[in-house]
């Protein structure tokens, strides 16, 4: 499942790079994550509006 | 163009905008017949008007009439959504000129010195040779100040006037085009560098900053042709801008797969650029949707007639959207991944998702703007479809979809003899281009060219003498 | 009591485009710094020490490249070898060999090159592409070139058919004539040399290695 690391210069974003989808998960991930919180605070304003 | 139906400065300076780009969309068409001839017939203009000049006018006159339009579209909107005149006009026309001479001497350059020693002044005065952008630097200057002016503009009046999604949608996306267009204007002597900066001028103008201005543009056409909803319009028109941007600004990745550039780029511009169909999905959706809701509605009324108010303005954006899906979605996506892109990179692949993109995303909404303009100037109530539009609108859209297909047939026999089997050297390559698939493909991508410039002619007309046409309502 | 639904909120869509912008952006420009430091130019003294660079430094021309698979990637990458004779001299310092990238650099720009043929892939595609056409065998030893052009190397071959492209016709559509001297023809084949020292993570695949393979057979 998780190959070994084969970029010719070692980096950050080539360490993530696990084999196929790791980097691709984690980046996608930590941009739409934080929407959730964003969720939540725009219900709250919502609620408060009603 | 003068007449009495126009109130706003801006909104005549948005016609000069959309005549030049009109004329400058025929050359386009003409310098991409010149090119189209050289693949069937290599010695045509051989030495006085090589493939190179003719391909460079092509793509140069394409992306600066795309310019042209949208920023005419931009001065033609303001005024109705932020309500009041566009502030700083008298600048917008003197730079307006400005522009326009600048691109009249950039052409003659092109046409009859077309390359230079290999030097510092070849770069600055005649070509700096860098595929779209091949402007010389003094060019790059003159664009930048053209291009600060027109954002000036948008941003006073913005800030001063009502400030709807829209606007506040169209503010933050000039800024980040007008700013981008400084990633392409230096020298390396590092290729690898070169072609990375150089991507973040194509690719995030064309698959980010462009995407979400025609999704502004198509908010504010169905508001204005068809009467939507702007509360359920600009709701659409941020989940859009969320996707182009999400997608979009990373999935410049899949331009990074073969430059020299790192092996996570595969991951990163894989994945990403293959959400970028996506917003353009729910673009469709939305035009289509909208429609059918406001003639619905208008039907439960009991009334029979077409909500659109403007027909042939109306067509564009909906082919637009189909366009738009079709060109930049499924042909992009054909070969985004690596293990697709790692042969087809490069060959008449590219040139077919070129040219359905470009059209579908951009030419088209531009088109109906220039329409939404030719209403508003001639205070047209009801605008309808005369024959030449239909003509027009009918044979440049086959005439594309005919390239395009014919296109990617040459492109597959490239991959296949040129890349898969002969592995992409100098004989491999002629091998792929003398192939009996390949030159047919060139043959009928000749004639759909001629069918698509007969269908220009057509709408240049059209929108010449649609105005003064009695069959619109008044 | 009508409850207003959070995914039909405006704010919320408007916020949430500001933030997916305004991350991807960061994560872009971050990712830029840690591409550009791995694509930044290599030195002579990588050369010496054989330290493997992206992008290797101009003095390359100075040694002969090869392209071999690697087992470890699964595609081909460039090879660094032993020193070769380029223009009769191997000897370029890091000076003079950056002079004639630079001059090939601008000439490749100043020529339109890219309107025509493609560089690492991106360009027109009216004409082959350029990437590793230093290695292609039709300018080697045994390719056809060489006895064209009545030179006995490479980038002797090379150079005059850049200087006089309309005199070698190999195809009905012929390279023009673009007033290439034989300073700025030099310049170029440097630039060709280098380029195909870059590591394009194996693109195009398989370069010359299938040969005569026409039409199936």
């Amino acid at each position: 499942m998780f190959e070994p690391f084969t970029d010719v210069v070692p980096s950050f974003f080539g360490w993530l790079n696990q084999g196929p989808l790791t980097l691709t998960i984690f980046l996608h991930t930590v941009i739409i994550l934080p929407m959730i919180w964003i969720y939540f605070q725009e219900k709250k304003r919502l609620e408060n509006e009603e | 163009m003068a007449n009495n139906y126009l109130n706003s400065e801006s909104k005549q300076l948005a016609t000069w905008y959309f005549t030049f780009a009109a004329i400058l969309f025929g050359a386009q068409l003409l310098f991409g017949l010149v090119a189209a001839i050289q693949y069937v017939m290599p010695g045509f203009l051989y030495g006085i008007l090589d493939f190179s000049i003719a391909r460079i006018l092509h793509i140069n006159a394409l992306v600066v009439w795309m310019v042209f339009a949208m920023f005419g579209a931009v001065y033609w909107l303001l005024p109705d959504e932020t309500g009041i005149e566009t502030i700083g006009i008298k600048v917008g026309k003197l730079l307006f000129w400005i522009f326009a001479a600048a691109i009249v001497v950039v052409v003659l350059v092109y046409l009859f010195i077309q390359v230079g020693p290999a030097d510092e002044t070849t770069i600055w005065f005649i070509t700096e040779g860098r595929e779209y952008i091949e402007a010389p630097r003094w060019a790059d200057w003159g664009i930048v100040v053209v291009a600060l002016g027109f954002v000036a503009n948008l941003f006073l009046t913005g800030i001063k006037g009502r400030q709807t999604g829209i606007v506040t949608v169209l503010m933050a996306d000039m800024i980040a085009f007008a700013g981008l267009y400084l990633a392409g204007m230096f020298f390396t002597d590092n290729i690898s560098i070169d072609q990375y900066w150089w991507w973040w001028v194509i690719h995030l103008w064309v698959e980010a900053t462009w995407e979400v201005y025609v999704g502004a543009i198509a908010a504010y056409g169905l508001i204005t042709m068809i009467g939507a909803h702007r509360k359920v319009v600009e709701m659409w028109l941020w989940i859009e801008v969320a996707m182009l941007f999400g997608s979009g600004i990373l999935g410049l990745g899949h331009h990074y797969f073969w430059i020299g550039t790192p092996e996570y780029w595969w991951e990163i511009g894989a994945l990403f650029s293959a959400l970028e169909p996506l917003p353009l999905v729910a673009m469709f959706i939305h035009v289509l949707y909208d429609w059918g809701k406001t003639q619905g509605a208008e039907e439960e009324k009991g009334s029979t007639v077409s909500v659109v108010n403007n027909k042939p303005a109306f067509t564009w954006f909906v082919l637009n959207a189909f366009g738009n899906f079709l060109g930049a979605g499924i042909w992009g996506f054909f070969h985004t991944l690596p293990q697709v892109n790692l042969y087809t990179h490069g060959t008449q692949f590219t040139s077919a998702h070129g040219h359905l993109a470009f059209f579908g995303a951009y030419a088209t909404i531009l088109i109906g703007m220039m329409y939404i303009a030719v209403q508003g100037t001639n205070g047209i109530k009801i605008m309808k479809h005369t024959k030449a539009s239909i003509w027009g609108v009918s044979m440049i859209v086959s005439g594309v979809v005919g390239m395009t297909v014919a296109l990617t047939i040459a492109g597959y026999v490239q991959v296949l003899v040129s890349r898969a089997q002969m592995g992409a050297t100098w004989a491999g390559y002629f091998d792929g281009q003398s192939g009996l698939w390949f030159t047919q493909a060139m043959d009928w991508r000749l004639i759909m060219g001629a069918v698509t410039f007969i269908g220009f002619i057509f709408l240049a007309k059209d929108l010449l003498t649609t105005g003064k046409n009695p069959v619109h309502e008044k | 009591m009508a409850k207003k639904s959070v995914w039909s909120d405006n704010r919320f869509w408007q916020r949430s485009a500001t933030w997916v912008t305004g991350f991807a952006s960061i994560l872009l420009i971050w990712l830029t710094f840690d591409t550009s430091a791995q694509i930044a130019m290599g030195n002579d003294q990588d050369l010496k020490d054989g330290v493997t660079k992206r992008v290797p430094g101009p003095t390359v021309i100075n040694y002969k490249i090869t392209y071999e698979m690697d087992a470890k990637r699964g595609h081909e990458v460039p090879v660094i070898g032993e020193k070769e004779k380029f223009f009769g001299r191997d000897d370029y310092s890091e000076e003079e060999a950056g002079a004639l990238l630079h001059l090939g650099k601008l000439g490749s720009q100043a020529k339109n090159c890219m309107d025509c043929h493609t560089l690492l892939g991106n360009g027109a595609y009216y004409a082959p592409d350029l990437t590793k056409s230093w290695l292609d065998p039709a300018w080697g030893p045994d390719g056809a070139m060489q006895a064209l052009t009545g030179k006995n190397t490479k980038e002797e071959a090379i150079a005059e058919f850049l200087q006089h492209p309309d005199q070698y016709p190999t195809h009905a559509r012929m390279m023009p004539d673009l007033g290439i001297t034989a300073e700025e023809a030099k310049g170029l084949v440097a630039f060709l040399k280098h380029m195909s020292s870059i590591d394009t993570n194996g693109f195009p695949r398989n370069f010359g290695r299938m040969q005569g393979a026409v039409n199936g057979k």
